[in-house]
């Protein structure tokens, strides 16, 4: 029965079980079916229908006893996490970049240009809006001295704010589930 | 059920066979449904009672269950049921060695888990008698 504790312990590493969590559980079930073994009873007694499907009961006993990390209920959530993740980090360096970048130039008293292609007004930055083609819609805003290092600022603030989010988001011990959370999903109704 | 009566020979009798088999492997399907469906609802109450008479870890558990004729073969296991109880704070668990193996986790009733087993018996025994009092008297005569 070592080939059925093997696959539970995989089935919970795969779940994000704690280390220290699996090997007990791995050591309690083992001792029991050895001693199953030795008085020549069927793993059935220790396991029930368990022992038909290593992976779901890991899996159940492990979400019961409230060591499942809250990401790993579902594949399509955890997916999401990660790529909500890899989104925030990629959009917050780049913030993060341009606005140094900003900072670093505007102290230089540079200017900055943002183009739009419909009228548009940005009053809290006061930038001056001016037509790109007298012929089309477009506008152009240009930031002037404080209006560029506010700008810089602000981008850098967002990239900030979006790398502690992505931090958050790949953090995997803000999910540890709480008590009193049971986690239905993942436990299936046969292994009670 | 849908052939003719007058239909050809072999075809209605496989077709009774099929239909005898259907029935059989239903009402076992039913009836296994029934105990796990029973069992899923006081197994827990059943693990803290034997854990009353004294620590034990999960396999010597069964093994009281078994001895009190509660076998939980062709049922669920019941470590994720001690995952659960362990979580909600109705037992206490220590390690300790058990007859020179290896070191075993002992489920013991917490304070919280004797209140949760009066409560549960209580609330047991009062549906039983109510099913008892329907069900009790029935006699049903059965034809083949």
């Amino acid at each position: 029965m070592s080939r059925f504790v093997d696959a539970c312990r995989k089935e919970w590493n795969r779940l994000g079980v704690p280390e220290p969590v699996a090997n007990e559980m791995a050591a309690d079930l083992a001792a029991d079916l050895a001693e199953a073994e030795a008085e020549g009873a069927a793993p059935e007694n220790v396991l029930g229908n368990g022992v038909f499907d290593a992976r779901s009961f890991a899996a159940s006993w492990a979400t019961a006893r409230g060591v499942v990390p809250r990401e790993h209920r579902t594949g399509m959530q955890r997916r999401w996490r990660a790529a909500m993740a890899v989104a925030s980090g990629a959009v917050s360096f780049v913030a993060g970049v341009v606005g140094l970048a900003i900072l670093g130039h505007g102290q230089q008293g540079s200017m900055a240009a943002v183009a739009f292609s419909k009228p548009t007004r940005v009053p809290l930055l006061g930038p001056r809006s001016v037509p790109i083609n007298p012929q089309l819609p477009g506008r152009l805003l240009l930031f002037h001295g404080g209006a560029v290092a506010a700008l810089g600022v602000i981008l850098l603030g967002v990239g900030l704010v979006g790398l502690g989010f992505t931090l958050w988001l790949w953090k995997p011990w803000t999910t540890w589930r709480r008590r009193g959370g049971f986690d239905e999903s993942v436990g299936l109704p046969s292994y009670l | 059920m849908g052939r003719a009566p007058g239909g050809t020979g072999p075809a209605t009798s496989e077709h009774l066979r099929r239909k005898v088999v259907a029935t059989i492997m239903c009402g076992m399907v039913v009836m296994g449904g029934r105990r796990t469906q029973l069992l899923r609802g006081v197994l827990d109450l059943c693990l803290l009672a034997v854990m009353g008479e004294g620590p034990a870890y999960g396999y010597e558990m069964t093994k009281r269950l078994a001895a009190r004729g509660l076998s939980i073969v062709g049922e669920g296991s019941i470590y994720p049921l001690l995952g659960r109880l362990e979580r909600d704070g109705l037992v206490d668990t220590y390690r300790a060695g058990s007859n020179g193996g290896p070191p075993r986790k002992y489920y013991s009733l917490s304070e919280k888990g004797k209140r949760a087993l009066a409560s549960g018996v209580a609330e047991w025994r009062e549906t039983r008698d109510a099913v008892d009092t329907v069900l009790g008297l029935v006699t049903v005569e059965v034809t083949s």
